[in-house]
């Protein structure tokens, strides 16, 4: 099942720190994702795999490069399926209270 | 703020080419996934019109490779204030993965200068559509209510 390899790849610290980089800057290269990351080649590559695997990672040639892109579409199908139906009702009125409080007391 | 001047979104489909091509290129049938826009792209231009018949958009097509590429403009007339905005550009890319599915990509660029369009579409904006196309293909039922 596509859902299980979306939760797996998810399931990991490094995996989730590359995509936020994608999110924050889309279409890099293995080179620039190696950057600030405390691993060898090697290991960034695996995790990579792991993402492409999920189809949360696209790669594109560009020239002589291949870039790496985030692509958004299997979170959007887990958030559909899996997080939509918890959140709302009571549940999304608890979480709005939670945060509520935790912004109080950041700003105090 | 995300980098969002080139967006790629891709998903699989338990569908073939031909099936995949007819969807992204009649009204009739993307009216049922597509925020319910009438799309219609010939080999020429690529139009894009709301259920009332309102302009949402229009531009030249500039590759049209049936059942496997397809290159046209986009502008965003269904908002006056992303209709200012240059025109981008959205590839269609369905690649037969032999299995009885296709890999469908779609690559959303040249937004650099048109910072507006380029927040409206991504995320749950392409998300959404592609999400509501596959269900279409798969399950044959419609994510948007017909009018």
């Amino acid at each position: 099942m596509d859902d299980d390899r979306v939760f797996k790849a998810l399931a990991d610290p490094t995996r989730r720190a590359l995509l936020d980089r994608l999110f924050a800057r889309d279409g890099r290269t293995l080179g620039e994702l190696e950057e600030g990351v405390a691993m060898t080649r090697f290991g960034v590559m695996k995790h990579l795999r792991v993402l492409e695997d999920a189809g949360l990672v696209v790669t594109r040639r560009s020239g002589r490069e291949k870039l790496h892109f985030l692509n958004p579409v299997p979170i959007r199908r887990i958030h559909d399926r899996w997080i939509d139906k918890y959140t709302e009702g009571p549940a999304s009125f608890l979480a709005g209270l939670q945060r509520s409080f935790e912004e109080e007391d950041r700003s105090e | 703020m995300s980098d969002l001047s080139t967006q790629l979104y891709q998903v699989l489909l338990r569908a073939t080419p031909e099936q995949v091509w007819e969807a992204i290129t009649s009204p009739d049938r993307t009216r049922l996934y597509f925020h319910g826009a009438h799309v219609e792209n010939t080999a020429e231009w690529h139009t894009s019109r709301g259920p009332d018949g309102a302009d949402w958009g229009d531009g030249p097509v500039l590759e049209f490779d049936p059942p496997r590429r397809l290159v046209h403009e986009w502008r965003s007339a269904y908002d006056p204030e992303l209709a200012k905005e240059p025109p981008s550009r959205v590839t269609w890319e369905i690649e037969d993965t032999g299995d009885g599915s296709c890999r469908l990509t779609v690559v959303h660029d040249r937004l650099d200068d048109s910072p507006r369009t380029a927040r409206s579409v991504s995320g749950p904006g392409w998300g959404t559509v592609l999400d509501g196309l596959k269900t279409l293909l798969e399950t044959g039922a419609p994510s948007v209510s017909a009018p």
